[in-house]
C-alpha cells in the first residue's frame, strides 16, 4: 500500500520527523554528515558562480538533500546510480570525491569528467555514478540497462538506481523503461524526486497532490512506495526495504516527496510563478537538515557541531585543491569521442 | 559458401557473433517468436534462448536506451528497429546518450552497440516505411553509419559493427533482403571501414553507397556500351567517410558524380561532393554533380517512387551530362 503524508510542496506547520532513538544515533549522524556535504557544496557553487568563478548554469537541490543521502545510505560501492541536471546531491552521496566535482564545475583536468562535462555531466565510474543526464529522465533506461547487464554478466547482487524528477516522469521513456525493467527483469530502483515544481509547472497540477506518482505506478504492477522526503531517516528506512528487494531480482519505484526551495537554474525568474519567499518560507519550517539536526539534539551526546565544522573545513580545502588544478590542454577537446583508435585518429 | 540472399547474410553474422560471444544480444520488436518481420532473426531463438534473442514491447526509446545502459556495462547488443523511419522515436537516447557518453564520461564509458534498421524504398511501403535516413546519423559525432550495399559486405559489415567498442548504425536496405543473392567472400574476419571498387573505369567517378550502388552499376554498364567507362564506388560507411578511395579515383578520371538514396538537398552527396571540390579542385574537369531523391516523402507505387528516388535512367542521364566535359 502507498504511504499518504502531509504535503511537503504545501505543508501546514513544522515539520519535525520520527524521532532518532539512542541505537539508531551512528546511523543518523552519518546521514547528517551526508546532508551537511551536499548543501555546504552546493551553497559554495553557488557563491563561486556570484564570485564569477564558475560559469554555465546550476540546478540546485537544496531542500532536497534528505531523498539523495538517504537513497543512497541504503546502497553499496558497486551499485550504480544514474541522475538529472540537478545531480549534485547525488553524485556527493554516491561517494563522488567532492574535489572531483569542484573541479569539474571550475573546467579542470581533475574534474570527474575531465573538465568537459561540467556540472550536467558529472560521470564517475569507480563511484558506481554512472552519471548525470541533462535530458530530462534520459538516464532511466541507462540504469536499467546497466543493471540488467551487470547482473547477467557478474552475477552477484548489484543494482541501480535512476533518479528522476516529477518532470521526468511525463516523460514517454520514463513509463516505457518501467515497462523494459519488470519485462526483462532489470533490478533497478526508480527513484523520483517529486519536487513540485518541473520548472514552472507544478506537478499537483499534472499528477495530483504527492503520493500520486507512486500511485499510478503501483497500478502498473509494480511495488511502488511513497515516502516524505523531508525525512532523511524514514527516506533510508524505505530506501533499505526497497532496495533489499531490488536486489532479489525485480525493479520497485520509490516517490519522494521533496521540495525546490531554489529556482530552476541560477538564471530562472522563478518570482514569475511563484511567491518570492516560496522557498525561504519553505526553509523555516521544513528544512531536512534543520529537523534532523533538532532531532539530534535532543541527545546530549551528539557530536553534528563537530561534524558541521569538519565539512566546512573539507570544503574549504577541497575547492582550493579543485580551483588550483590545471585546465585541460587544448588537445583534450576532441579526445575521446570514439574508443577505437582508428576512429578516434579519423574524428 | 553457398550463395544466400542478403537477409541471410544479415542473419548468418548474428549468428557467427552470437556464437562467437556470449554477450551478444539481439533485442527488439518481433525479434524472438517471429523472427522479425523480415525474417532476419528467424531461428535465433531457438539456437541462443529467448535470454539471448529478446522480444520487446514497442518501446524504440527505451529499448535502444536500456540498450546503450548494457553495452556501457559489456555488453555487445544488437537492437533491431523493424523500419528506420522508427528510429526517430529513439533519436534522443543516439544521440544525447550513446554517441556522447565516451565524450561526455572523459573516456570512462564505451558503448558497443549495434543498430541494426532497414531503411529506403523499393518495397511499397510508403512515406513513413521508406525514408533513407542516413544523412542525420553521418551528422552526428560518436557514430559510426554502416551501408552495406550487397550480400558479402551485409555479413562481414555487421560482423564488424558487433566488435566495433563504438555504437554503429546499421541501416540495411530491405528492398535487397530477398532480391539479391550473392556468395560470401571467403575471408578470415571482417575488413576495415574502406570503400569498395565496384567497378573499374577511367572516365567517371561514380560515389554511392546501399542500394544504389546496384542502380550506378546498371548505369555504368549503359555508359560502357557507349564508350564511357566508370568506376563505381560503393562507400560502405558513410562515417568514416574513405576519402582516400574517393580521391585516388577522381585523380584519374577527372570527373565525379555522387549517387544517393538519401535526400539530396542538405545530404550526404553533398558533403562528398564539398569534400572533392576542395581537396581535388585542380583535378577536376567538370561540375560535381549529385543525384539524390527529391525533398519530397517517398510515396507509394513504383510509378511515383521512380519520381522522387533515383533510377538507373536518371542516373545514366546525368552521367551523359557529366561524361561531355
Amino acid at each position: 500500500m502507498t504511504q499518504t503524508a502531509a504535503n511537503p510542496h504545501t505543508p501546514a506547520g513544522a515539520f519535525t520527523g520520527i524521532p532518532v532513538s539512542a541505537a539508531g544515533l551512528d546511523e543518523a549522524h552519518e546521514l547528517y554528515r551526508g546532508m551537511t556535504v551536499v548543501r555546504a557544496v552546493e551553497l559554495e557553487i553557488e557563491k563561486m558562480h556570484r564570485l564569477g568563478r564558475m560559469s554555465g548554469s546550476f540546478h540546485s537541490s537544496l531542500g532536497q538533500e534528505a531523498a539523495a543521502v538517504g537513497v543512497c545510505a541504503a546502497l553499496r560501492g558497486g551499485d550504480m546510480v544514474t541522475s538529472t541536471h540537478r545531480g549534485h546531491g547525488h553524485a556527493l552521496a554516491k561517494g563522488v570525491p567532492m574535489e572531483g566535482v569542484f573541479a569539474e564545475l571550475f573546467g579542470r583536468t581533475s574534474g570527474v569528467s575531465g573538465g568537459r562535462g561540467g556540472s550536467m555531466h558529472l560521470h564517475d565510474r569507480r563511484s558506481g555514478f554512472l552519471g548525470e543526464n541533462a535530458i530530462v529522465a534520459g538516464g532511466l533506461p541507462w540504469a536499467a540497462g546497466a543493471a540488467w547487464a551487470r547482473r547477467r554478466r557478474s552475477g552477484g547482487d548489484d543494482i541501480a538506481v535512476a533518479f528522476i524528477g516529477d518532470g521526468g516522469f511525463a516523460q514517454g521513456v520514463t513509463h516505457e523503461t518501467l515497462l523494459l525493467s519488470r519485462f526483462w527483469g532489470s533490478p533497478c530502483l526508480i527513484v523520483c524526486e517529486n519536487n513540485g515544481l518541473a520548472h514552472s509547472m507544478p506537478s499537483d497540477r499534472l499528477f495530483g497532490a504527492p503520493g500520486s506518482i507512486a500511485r499510478i505506478v503501483e497500478g502498473t504492477g509494480m511495488h511502488a512506495r511513497y515516502v516524505d522526503g523531508r525525512d532523511v531517516v524514514a527516506v533510508a528506512e524505505t530506501a533499505k526495504e526497497m532496495v533489499a528487494r531490488v536486489r532479489a531480482g525485480t525493479p520497485a519505484f520509490l516517490e519522494c516527496g521533496v521540495f525546490r526551495v531554489r529556482p530552476h537554474s541560477l538564471s530562472d525568474p522563478d518570482y514569475r510563478y511563484r511567491p518570492k519567499s516560496a522557498g525561504r518560507d519553505w526553509m523555516a519550517l521544513n528544512d531536512p537538515i534543520a529537523n534532523l539536526r533538532t532531532r539530534l539534539e535532543v541527545h546530549p551526546a551528539n557530536w553534528v557541531a563537530r561534524i558541521d565544522a569538519e565539512v566546512a573545513a573539507e570544503i574549504e580545502a577541497a575547492r582550493d585543491r579543485a580551483e588550483a588544478a590545471e585546465r585541460p590542454p587544448t588537445a583534450a577537446a576532441k579526445s575521446f569521442v570514439y574508443t577505437s583508435p582508428e576512429l578516434q585518429n579519423h574524428a | 559458401m553457398r550463395e544466400v540472399k542478403y537477409a541471410e547474410a544479415v542473419r548468418a553474422a548474428l549468428e557467427a557473433e552470437m556464437a562467437a560471444d556470449e554477450s551478444v544480444v539481439v533485442m527488439g520488436e518481433e525479434v524472438a517468436a517471429l523472427g522479425g518481420v523480415f525474417t532476419v532473426t528467424q531461428g535465433l531463438a531457438d539456437r541462443f534462448g529467448e535470454d539471448r534473442v529478446l522480444d520487446s514491447p514497442i518501446a524504440e526509446a527505451g529499448v535502444v536506451g536500456f540498450a546503450i545502459g548494457a553495452a556501457a556495462e559489456g555488453m555487445r547488443p544488437v537492437v533491431e528497429i523493424m523500419f528506420s523511419d522508427f528510429v526517430l522515436l529513439a533519436l534522443d537516447q543516439i544521440i544525447n546518450l550513446g554517441a556522447k557518453i565516451r565524450y561526455m564520461s572523459n573516456g570512462q564509458f564505451s558503448v558497443p552497440l549495434t543498430i541494426r534498421m532497414p531503411g529506403g524504398g523499393g518495397t511499397n511501403h510508403g512515406p513513413q516505411h521508406s525514408q533513407s535516413l542516413e544523412t542525420l546519423f553521418a551528422h552526428v559525432p560518436g557514430l559510426v553509419v554502416a551501408m552495406p550495399g550487397n550480400v558479402s559486405d551485409a555479413y562481414w559489415m555487421l560482423r564488424h559493427a558487433i566488435r566495433s567498442d563504438d555504437p554503429v548504425i546499421f541501416l540495411e536496405s530491405k528492398n535487397l533482403y530477398f532480391r539479391t543473392s550473392g556468395d560470401i567472400d571467403a575471408r578470415t574476419g571482417p575488413d576495415g571501414f574502406g570503400a569498395r571498387v565496384a567497378r573499374a573505369g577511367e572516365d567517371l567517378t561514380v560515389v554511392s553507397a546501399g542500394r544504389m550502388v546496384e542502380r550506378c552499376e546498371l548505369a555504368a554498364e549503359e555508359l560502357a556500351a557507349e564508350g564511357v567507362a566508370c568506376e563505381v564506388i560503393d562507400l560502405r560507411y558513410l562515417w568514416p567517410l574513405d576519402t582516400a578511395s574517393i580521391e585516388a579515383s577522381l585523380r584519374r578520371t577527372g570527373k565525379l558524380a555522387v549517387v544517393s538514396e538519401a535526400v539530396e538537398f542538405c545530404g550526404w552527396g553533398g558533403e562528398v561532393a564539398a569534400w572533392a571540390s576542395e581537396h581535388c579542385f585542380e583535378s577536376l574537369d567538370g561540375p560535381v554533380v549529385r543525384v539524390g531523391s527529391e525533398r519530397v516523402p517517398i510515396p507509394y507505387g513504383h510509378a511515383l517512387e521512380d519520381e522522387i528516388v533515383p533510377t538507373t535512367e536518371r542516373i545514366a542521364g546525368e552521367l551523359r551530362k557529366l561524361a561531355i566535359y
